[in-house]
């Protein structure tokens, strides 16, 4: 088992001890809540999940090259607004043009966290903590305080997300859920095997040495910012389509849940590892906690925020013991064979 | 003789207010080993920062194959084929092996393929002779196997120049041969090896041309036929170093400060026995892997012996924790200036009075920052800190300067038990003077100081008796009169081990 586990990739194995809690915590609540296990769970968190799924995915890019995105929610808003409301405007604008809006739009935001972080060197935690409220300040400047409502925007936008590909039973596979997986296991392959990618993980490995070995770090950081924009932009896309009325609140709290989601992902918080699969993973349980525990009497809604938490703390302590103990077997193993 | 393959034309860099270097020329041809010396602060790393493209030269002209070429970066560096291995290894602690090895690959398509790059990593590490599993993260690499990974790092693009930055500083003397023969190899099949090295024997053993500089100038550059040791250092620090090597009469008095016996710690160290008196020098030895620093951090309460008995100052003791044995004045200077000496972006004052903080606070609690200023001015005078001023960055100074500060915190708490865990790693030939007489001042006051060290010369010179080691045990003590580099190497390399069973 030992030798099992020293063998196995620590981001394979991370996957699977989140795989295992997934299952844990399904088991659980179909133990404890009635009539749980079906289809409608299933649909509800798959709905759900797509956006944040786009968002943990652009948020885990920024993370691990030791940098964060705190105004990722804000752009979600800016750009479901804005999207929403030139499509209102202009009604017969398809979805390749309105995507490609959303996504440049998005793109451009992170392109303005991505110059002040990477260019100006300032840090990024105080960087998107500014942008938050400013991204946040032009929109509601920019809607004037109005709302996007569903009733002015095409159909074939309302009912895209919920459009059904195909169904096992009750569980049904819709678009925006299909969507955002696809995009998940494309940046997966992507920065498994690409090239390029391995920058992102060299830089926050160990970003001096990046310089060392010719690697152009603040080019990285950069385009770090810009694919999280992006994502973002699409996320706001699909916020659109899903609720159809935004206001200027909208996507507030996201960028909280999106590193949260990485973090329970096993994506390091100090950079140089982690996986977007892991991130997805870390967004489904969170999201499949806060919605069971609505179902679960016994926990009052006030309780709900303070064992998310738990689950948060539980879940990075269990990881950085893990790894560390890891890490000590390996090096004993060493030692004996020297 | 051939062309050049890279040139340095007078080259002069200005930081600032400071001259790093002033119309400094060199020239690397194919096939030698081209060793540069000088003091730490000299310009070295200036230069090499210079010829990977790190900084840009303020004046004059860099050449590759006679060519004049302006490297900005250190990716046009690489495709000049210069590349550099530093003494403390640039590697990415969350990749594995492989993968650190081909980091900078840009010619193998825009996919990885994990398995061929994991074979061609595997013929790497094999054309260099070592051992490694390069699926392994490197994280947990020695010190020694994360300088192999660089090199193969170096050696995995197309190489013409390699620039060696104090390679073997941290390294055994085994594998520090093991380098250099690595070193002579590359030189062989054409490279332009520089060799930058405090170990001056290892300069006269693989280089084939030395180039000296001092204070940013280029002083001298001869074949190494033609240079001794002493010029070497006469020309490097500007001055004779009198009595580099020689051993100063032991200050070793009756009284035993420290009696060690059967001292164990499972798994780690076994049996180890010895007295210490005060004013002594009692000097640890042995290749990296001999288990001596953890039988100091036993000492020091980092881990505690599992049998076996210490008796100091006439008290059999068992520290539980650094806490404990530094209440009972014993400091520790660790090897590793980086990860547990020195807080670098702090000043030079705040970290001298960190392990003895508590005697600089008023009653209210509050720090007293004159009276730190004043026993760090104090310091910088007795140990000759090169600094203007003791509120600057530690990590601003120079290596030899660092340990300097890191030996001032640890005197600040007026030990009665020095353990200096490798004093003078990556400390240039002047600064390596100045830290073992500060050592043997310490000791002649009445202190009992426990140097462990891989540097023989340091050994000889430094320890009244030497304790060799080899994989947790101890092979044997010897007095300073009875040894010798050889002496100490069989022991160390277990040759001795028959004749002791006998």
């Amino acid at each position: 088992m030992v030798a099992l586990l020293t063998k196995i990739n620590p981001q394979l194995l991370r996957i699977l001890a989140l795989l295992l809690v997934f299952l844990t915590v399904l088991l659980f609540f179909s133990l404890v809540v009635p009539n749980y296990l079906n289809g409608r769970l299933f649909n509800r968190i798959s709905s759900s999940v797509a956006i944040m799924a786009l968002i943990a995915t652009g948020q885990t890019l920024v993370i691990i090259t030791r940098n964060i995105d705190l105004s990722i929610g804000s752009i979600v808003g800016f750009v479901a607004f804005a999207t929403g409301s030139i499509v209102t405007n202009n009604p017969d604008l398809g979805p390749v043009a309105l995507v490609t809006y959303a996504m440049l739009l998005g793109a451009g935001f992170g392109a303005i966290n991505g110059v002040i972080v990477a260019y100006l060197k300032v840090p990024s935690i105080i960087v998107t903590l500014a942008t938050m409220a400013l991204f946040r300040s032009v929109l509601v400047e920019y809607s004037n305080a109005k709302s996007i409502t569903t009733s002015n925007l095409p159909d074939w936008l309302i009912s895209f997300p919920n459009t059904v590909l195909w169904h096992f039973g009750n569980m049904q596979f819709r678009a925006a859920f299909v969507v955002a997986i696809v995009i998940v296991i494309v940046v997966h392959i992507c920065l498994s095997r690409l090239r390029v990618a391995r920058k992102l993980y060299v830089v926050g490995s160990n970003p001096e040495a990046a310089e060392m070995v010719g690697i152009n770090s603040k080019l990285v950081v950069f385009v770090a910012f810009i694919l999280a924009g992006s994502l973002a932009g699409l996320a706001g896309f699909l916020f659109l389509a899903r609720f159809g009325t935004i206001t200027v609140v909208a996507g507030l709290g996201l960028e909280l849940k999106s590193v949260a989601a990485s973090v329970v992902g096993g994506v390091n918080i100090f950079g140089g590892s982690g996986t977007v699969i892991g991130a997805l993973i870390g967004a489904m349980l969170v999201d499949l906690i806060d919605m069971s525990l609505v179902r679960w009497q016994f926990v009052s809604e006030f309780w709900r925020e303070a064992v998310l938490g738990i689950l948060i703390l539980l879940s990075v302590t269990a990881d950085a013991v893990l790894m560390r103990k890891l890490t000590a077997i390996r090096q004993k193993k060493k030692g004996v064979s020297e | 003789m051939q062309k050049p393959i890279l040139e340095l034309i007078k080259i002069t860099k200005i930081f600032g207010q400071t001259k790093a270097l002033s119309n400094m020329s060199l020239a690397l041809y194919p096939g030698e080993v081209h060793a540069i010396v000088g003091e730490n602060g000299a310009g070295k790393s200036t230069m090499i920062k210079i010829m990977t493209g790190i900084y840009q030269p303020t004046e004059g002209q860099i050449r590759v194959d006679g060519n004049v070429r302006t490297i900005s970066n250190s990716q046009i560096a690489r495709e000049a084929g210069v590349a550099a291995i530093y003494q403390e290894p640039m590697v990415f602690p969350d990749l594995n092996v492989a993968e650190n090895i081909f980091i900078s690959a840009t010619n193998d398509g825009a996919w990885l393929n994990p398995k061929r790059q994991r074979q061609k990593a595997n013929a790497l590490i094999e054309h260099i002779g070592m051992a490694l599993d390069v699926d392994q993260i490197a994280s947990g690499l020695t010190l020694a196997e994360q300088q192999a990974v660089e090199i193969a790092r170096a050696l995995s693009q197309d190489v013409r120049v390699l620039i060696m930055d104090e390679p073997t500083a941290s390294l055994s003397e085994h594998e520090a041969t093991q380098l250099r023969q690595i070193a002579i190899n590359l030189a062989k099949e054409g490279v332009a090896v520089v060799y930058i090295s405090h170990r001056l024997e290892e300069i006269f053993e693989i280089a084939d041309r030395v180039t000296v500089i001092r204070d940013g100038e280029h002083i001298s550059t001869k074949l190494i036929k033609d240079v001794t040791s002493n010029s070497m250092i006469s020309e490097m620090v500007g001055r004779e170093v009198d009595n580099f090597f020689a051993k100063a009469p032991t200050t070793k008095t009756d009284e035993i400060l420290l009696k060690v016996s059967n001292l164990s710690l499972d798994g780690v160290f076994e049996d180890i026995n010895f007295d210490l008196h005060k004013g002594e020098i009692l000097c640890f030895s042995g290749l990296i892997g001999a288990r001596r620093t953890d039988v100091a951090l036993s000492l020091f309460g980092v881990a505690s012996h599992s049998s076996g008995s210490v008796i100091y100052n006439g008290q059999e003791v068992k520290f539980g924790s650094p806490r404990e044995a530094m209440d009972a004045k014993i400091a520790y200077v660790s090897e590793d200036r980086r990860k547990f000496g020195l807080a670098m972006p702090m000043s030079i004052q705040s970290n001298m009075s960190l392990a003895t903080l508590k005697n600089f606070l008023n009653r209210f609690g509050l720090l007293k920052v004159d009276e730190e200023r004043k026993m760090a001015t104090n310091f910088k005078q007795k140990l000759n800190i090169k600094t203007e001023n003791v509120e600057l960055e530690v990590g601003m100074l120079s290596g030899g300067n660092q340990q300097k500060v890191m030996l001032a915190k640890w005197l600040n708490m007026k030990p009665n038990l020095l353990i200096f865990d490798e004093p003078t790693r990556g400390v240039d030939v002047g600064a390596k003077v100045e830290v073992h007489n500060l050592i043997r001042e310490f000791a002649a006051a009445g202190g009992a100081v426990l140097v462990i060290s891989s540097d023989l010369p340091e050994v000889l010179s430094l320890g009244d008796r030497i304790l060799v080691m080899r994989e947790g045990k101890q092979m044997g003590i010897l007095s300073n009169e009875d040894s010798n580099q050889e002496k100490i190497m069989a022991l160390a390399t277990g040759q001795n081990i028959q004749k002791e069973a006998s």
